[in-house]
């Protein structure tokens, strides 16, 4: 019976399925035409690295880096979320030796809270540091930290914060990536390699000497070259301490210099050893409270 | 890993205010604003979303075997579309003017993100009970915030609810932009933050 | 001349009047979500308006040719049957199915090419492709051009369809990237605590919302100053 209804169900279904498999066999012939050629090396290696986009490896994303490694003899080790296991299995499937290194974490080379610099002028510009730098005599010290978060902001992995004015490395979480040390305006954030959990560093970037620190801040570096002459891996660069890291191991002992050191000029930062955690073993962790603004688009899974 | 996957029970009441579509998740925002001028528009696409959510979900449920992964989305996209051509026609036959008034916002329900999510959360992995479960929830939250917009919406635009007046005209100047777009944008945001306060006040409270 | 001034108007109508994001709320899930940074949103803007020109083109042809009441395919068929030529086989039910299987595929064959052909815009937009098929301007855009060539007065040929597909795209362009920028500057300021995020862009698109509401008026008011000038 040739009734509208009939005729209509079954054009339907016939257009439909014609149209199903127009696309269906155009869509077979883009993607043999299209078709990208992957060298499945990199596919291999985009399954290892840790996939985080950071940036720290110097390419633009995990897909970058990859590329890179297999077409442009990049460096296997230069993941530092991945780390040397990672170095390790990159260097696997692209069939090199690879030498075994330390992860690089940031350190922040100033010790002085806010309520240690000295000749602080009230502020009431742009809330960042990039700002108060070029303003210039936000305070004393035109070296070291400025505590207004430009590190804290770059940062993807809550590993930096301002503890009294004073930007802190959580080494629980930092990863490597180097972005605060990037942003940070007066460059006082450098990557050390960690070669034991805590590391000794020089907490301070101030280049004067002397009276002049004293006037600046309660704790900064005055150059007295105290500690390079009682500590083996230490020398002088102008005013400053520098340690030797790459001769750094753990078997290196500092007590005699930081016994001689008349300000808090160095430091060990690193994870907390067991005796710190015992000591505040009793107390709670007071609530941090952060916006939970999560859309479809962010995720990298699929949503529309 | 979940350390245990959510019973249908547990789905069912997650999804009206823990995992509300529209206050947690921010899925669905399109319909949210456009038809929440007045609550007759609002329940109504909320029935046509539970109808759709409901449906796709069943029939993923049971196909869910048979999906290829590169495949999956399109045929979640297919079998919702036909879920919302037969919702639409019936809107046009038994509710024209509503069917009208509600205009290109019934065949939007398509590409809701709520409704083609549930499906690749929920129903892709698993069976029909707890996929009707989720859905059900999913819809009860979806209608309570449609409601809440729309009421927010209405009494402050029109001095009604459901068309019944609530305000009377004589003393309430009817603040004309609610019934606009920039009112539907205003009113949710708002009404966002508030939710997200009540969140964080319960937190602190219960931490 | 009357041509052009009425493709002037609709994608003016569609560009800035009738906005697609701030009047007719659809393509939000993108435009809250990608316009962090003003370039990721002028990239996400190309591609939709990339996306939305083909898959009008595509839909607006097979809606005049197959799926409208006074097709010409079905009617072909229903004569060749031996009906009569009073009733009409009806295909739009199939309308919204099509048009879903339409953009899929069609931004499944751009992501390919795309890929393929220009590697460097791939590296910019094409994440986003897929993102797109489920983007509501895709498909409101489709469904406007069947409303128009439902009602036998209007009939859109191609050249209306697209200007407002492009149109369309231009709109939402302009709409993410000025919500991009402004949340730029939102960043350094001082949000309280329950709005971060979602609430405080839905209020910020509020107030633009009420800003392109001004421009109200401005089809017919073109349209007047043209015909005086080009008369």
């Amino acid at each position: 019976m040739v009734t509208p209804v009939t005729v209509t169900m079954v054009l339907a279904a016939v257009v439909l399925s014609l149209l199903a498999i127009a696309m269906a066999w155009v869509l077979g012939w883009a993607n043999k035409t299209f078709h990208v050629e992957v060298d499945p090396k990199v596919e291999a290696i985009l399954d290892v690295l840790p996939g985080a986009n950071c940036g720290g490896c110097g390419y633009v994303g995990c897909g970058e880096y990859a590329e890179a490694v297999v077409h442009a003899d990049a460096d296997v080790a230069l993941c530092a979320p991945g780390g040397a296991g990672c170095a390790q299995r990159l260097a696997e499937i692209m069939g090199v030796e690879v030498t075994e290194s330390a992860p690089y974490r940031a350190v922040v080379h100033c010790a002085a809270k806010r309520y240690q610099r000295l000749q602080q002028t009230p502020y009431d510009g742009e809330v960042t540091c990039a700002s108060a730098n070029l303003v210039g005599g936000v305070q004393g010290c035109t070296y070291g930290c400025l505590g207004l978060g430009d590190c804290t902001r770059a940062c993807d992995y809550d590993a930096i914060h301002l503890v009294d004015g004073l930007a802190t490395v959580d080494y629980e979480k930092c990863i490597g990536c180097k972005a605060c040390a990037r942003t940070c305006p007066r460059n006082i954030i450098t990557m050390v390699p960690f070669k034991c959990e805590r590391m000794l560093v020089v907490a301070c970037s101030n280049q004067d000497k002397g009276p002049d620190v004293k006037a600046v801040c309660e704790v900064g570096c005055i150059g007295c070259t105290a500690c390079s002459r009682k500590a083996e891996l230490m020398h002088m660069e102008g005013n400053l301490p520098v340690v030797d890291y790459d001769r750094y191991d753990a078997t290196a002992d500092f007590t005699e210099a930081r016994k001689k050191c008349p300000r808090e000029g160095m430091l060990y930062v690193g994870k907390p050893s067991a005796e710190d955690l015992a000591a505040v073993a009793g107390e709670t962790l007071p609530d941090r409270v952060e916006a939970d603004f999560r859309t479809t688009v962010d995720d990298t899974e699929w949503r529309g | 890993m979940p350390s245990h996957e959510p019973t249908a029970a547990e789905r069912f009441i997650n999804g009206i205010i823990p995992e509300n579509p529209v206050y947690r998740q921010l899925l669905g925002m399109c319909p949210t604003l456009a038809v929440t001028a007045g609550m007759k528009p609002a329940m109504t696409m909320a029935a046509a979303t539970a109808f759709v959510l409901i449906m796709a979900n069943i029939i993923v449920s049971l196909i869910r075997g048979l999906l290829k992964p590169h495949l999956r989305i399109l045929v979640f996209t297919l079998t919702i579309a036909t879920f919302v051509t037969i919702a639409d026609r019936v809107l046009a036959a038994y509710l024209w003017e509503m069917s009208k008034a509600l205009g290109p916002y019934v065949p939007l329900i398509i590409v809701n993100c709520l409704i083609i999510s549930r499906c690749e959360i929920c129903s892709s992995k698993q069976g029909p009970g707890v996929a009707i479960a989720d859905a059900v929830g999913m819809s009860l939250g979806f209608a309570l915030a449609l409601a809440s917009i729309a009421t927010v919406r209405e009494i402050l635009g029109a001095g009604t609810w459901f068309g019944l007046p609530v305000l009377s005209a004589t003393w309430w100047p009817t603040w004309g932009v609610m019934m606009l777009p920039p009112g539907a944008f205003l009113t949710l945001g708002l009404l966002l933050g508030l939710a997200e306060w009540i969140g964080q006040k319960k937190k602190q409270s219960s931490a | 001349m009357d041509t052009l001034i009425a493709l002037i108007q609709i994608a003016i109508g569609a560009a800035l009047i009738n906005n697609f994001v701030l009047y007719y709320f659809v393509g939000i899930c993108p435009f809250l979500g990608v316009s962090r940074r003003v370039d990721t949103a002028f990239g996400m803007g190309c591609a939709v308006t990339f996306v939305i020109s083909i898959a009008a083109t595509l839909s607006w042809a097979f809606t005049y040719f197959i799926l409208r009441p006074e097709a010409p395919l079905p009617t072909w068929v229903w004569e060749t049957l031996g009906g009569d030529p009073g009733t009409k086989v009806d295909l739009s039910v199939l309308s919204y199915i099509m048009y879903i299987f339409v953009i899929a595929s069609s931004v499944q064959f751009v992501e390919m090419y795309v890929r393929k052909f220009f590697p460097p815009l791939y590296k910019s937009f094409g994440v986003f492709l897929p993102l797109i098929t489920t983007n509501c301007a895709i498909l409101f855009a489709c469904l406007k051009i069947l409303a128009e060539l439902q009602d036998p007065e209007q009939l859109w040929g191609l050249h209306q369809a697209l200007t407002l597909a492009v149109g369309g795209g231009v709109g939402f362009t302009i709409a993410i990237c000025l919500m991009a920028g402004i949340r730029e500057e939102l960043d350094m300021c001082d949000v309280p605590k329950p709005l971060r995020g979602a609430g405080i862009s839905l209020i910020v698109a509020g107030i633009m919302a009420m800003a392109f509401a001004g421009f109200a008026g401005m089809d017919s008011g073109i349209k007047d100053a043209l015909a005086m000038f080009l008369k």
